[in-house]
């Protein structure tokens, strides 16, 4: 089986108007120390339940 | 903002667009750190000169490179996937292991076994904070195959280890499930059909028989269960109907499932690997269905695979599942051990011989973790080949998974098995986080203990 496989992530396309309202910018990070040991296989999401 | 920064922003290549399909919404990363925001899709090539933006990203970025480069190459292990046989009762198309192993190979004794779990405490104790215990999961082929084994494993070793299991459930008989939810057992089970006919297609004994009821029974018999979770490995053969699995696995109460697309390392899996676009069609649709279900009954079905894109884009060290990163978590994270007693990256390596890192209880798991066959493994790094070198969403999606790679096409420096699904799935997360829906995608609660480091909105 084979198949095409885009090289990039693609860009978009922009459509400027100058009237149109700007959509704020989002952005969002969190942090933690990492214990996460799942495989597609298994996997344990909610760390409570692992306690 | 430091010279480099500046640099990069002054050539416009700091932030990387993406086009995520929103109407309102483009994104921009930094893969570099694997930074993200969602900027107004028509100022998105602007981003490069956005002082705001410029100014926020620039006072946290050496925090964030600090942060991935940690989460990729400095963790120590912390779980291990067991094998206590290489027997299994069934013969499924797509299976990882080879046949004669399934088929006619053997038990780990309950003696190597006790002994390999005294010498994997005191690894773990040797690396891990004395408050967490190391996570042991009974895994493939059958582990109840071998539940004597396993049973008295799991009772000797109750304080050293938060066990789990992965099982096909057609051997969870009710003496098997009182043993592990007494013991808090965390259980996985595996479906792939709605009804019996779609299962069957994929999953079935040596002997062609059916096991589609005997896994609605297990499932019947964990409801109301904290830990367990359902598996359904995508094919072609079961795509069509992962709407109907969605719903399925609601009514049951599944707390969690998975919809994994189907693992190509071994030959019989790549003749019902479906192909990225349908594969995306099908799987959106089924998550479009779990947020209805949930509108619908206040209740979530978390498809534990998909949130753990989410997470990786929220919250990158907070991730559970370790495929979706580069290098993976197999040899770093955790690492398998074999029924013969040899240590592998990960389960999925089993049945290729060249990434056996030795003898557990000869070599030990530091020789391991030190062999080629582990570092093979363990240096797969996207940021060095290509295409995903170029690729904005990289380290959102680490390029699963290094057997596929290996084998299926052609080395670890190619991609995985499924590049345009997972650039679809990067795309239809960042459009839940920018329709404010994210979260209902995800576990209540799921970033307790989390740290928000970074906020524009």
């Amino acid at each position: 089986m084979s198949q095409t496989i885009k090289q990039t992530v693609n860009a978009p396309q922009t459509t400027p108007s100058q009237n149109a309202p700007v959509a704020p910018t989002i952005a969002v990070r969190k942090s933690c120390n990492p214990d996460g040991i799942g495989l597609s296989h298994y996997v344990l999401m909610d760390r409570k339940a692992a306690k | 903002m430091n010279a480099v920064l500046a640099e990069r922003a002054a050539r416009g290549t700091l932030f990387q667009p993406v086009d995520i399909g929103h109407p309102l919404y483009a994104a921009v990363t930094d893969p570099q750190t694997a930074f993200w925001a969602l900027v107004d899709k028509n100022k998105v090539h602007e981003a490069n000169r956005d002082p705001d933006l410029l100014a926020a990203y620039s006072a946290k970025a050496g925090q964030f490179e600090q942060e991935l480069h940690a989460l990729r190459f400095g963790l120590k292990p912390s779980g291990v996937y067991l094998n206590p046989t290489e027997r299994c009762n069934l013969n499924c198309t797509y299976c990882y292991l080879p046949d004669t192993q399934r088929s006619s190979g053997t038990h780990m004794s309950a003696e190597i076994l006790h002994a390999s779990l005294g010498k994997l405490r005191d690894y773990f104790r040797s690396v891990m904070p004395a408050d967490r215990k190391p996570r042991a999961i009974f895994h493939g082929a059958e582990p109840l195959m071998n539940a004597p084994a396993v049973f008295e494993a799991i009772d000797a070793f109750a304080d050293d280890f938060v066990f789990g299991l992965q099982t096909n459930g057609t051997l969870l008989d009710d003496k098997a499930l009182d043993f592990l939810t007494s013991r808090n057992v965390s259980i996985g089970l595996s479906l792939d059909g709605p009804v019996a006919e779609i299962t069957n297609a994929t999953r079935r004994t040596w002997g062609g028989k059916s096991v589609h009821d005997k896994v609605l029974r297990a499932m019947e018999k964990l409801r109301g269960y904290g830990s367990w979770s359902v598996i359904t490995t995508c094919t072609t053969e079961n795509l069509p109907y992962l709407t109907r699995m969605i719903e399925l696995f609601h009514a049951h109460e599944v707390p969690t499932c998975m919809l994994n697309t189907v693992r190509c390392t071994l030959s019989g899996a790549r003749g019902v690997k479906p192909a990225d676009g349908e594969m995306a069609k099908a799987f959106f649709a089924a998550m479009d269905r779990t947020y209805e279900l949930y509108q619908q009954t206040g209740r979530k079905l978390m498809v534990a695979n998909f949130a753990n894109i989410l997470i990786g884009i929220l919250a990158p060290t907070a991730r559970r599942l370790m495929c979706d990163i580069s290098p993976c978590g197999g040899g770093r994270a955790f690492f398998a051990l074999a029924a013969d007693g040899s240590l592998y990256p990960c389960s999925e390596f089993i049945g290729l011989p060249r990434f056996n890192g030795g003898s557990l209880l000869l070599g030990g798991v530091e020789a391991a973790l030190d062999s080629a066959a582990f570092k093979a493994v363990t240096t797969r790094d996207v940021d060095k080949f290509s295409p995903c070198g170029d690729c904005a969403i990289r380290h959102f999606c680490g390029s699963p998974c290094p057997a596929e790679a290996f084998e299926m096409n052609g080395g670890m420096d190619k991609i995985g098995a499924f590049c345009d699904f997972y650039k679809e799935q990067v795309n239809y997360a960042l459009r839940l986080i920018a329709d404010g829906k994210a979260d209902d995608y995800l576990w209540d609660g799921w970033d307790e203990g989390t740290e928000t480091v970074f906020a524009l909105s």
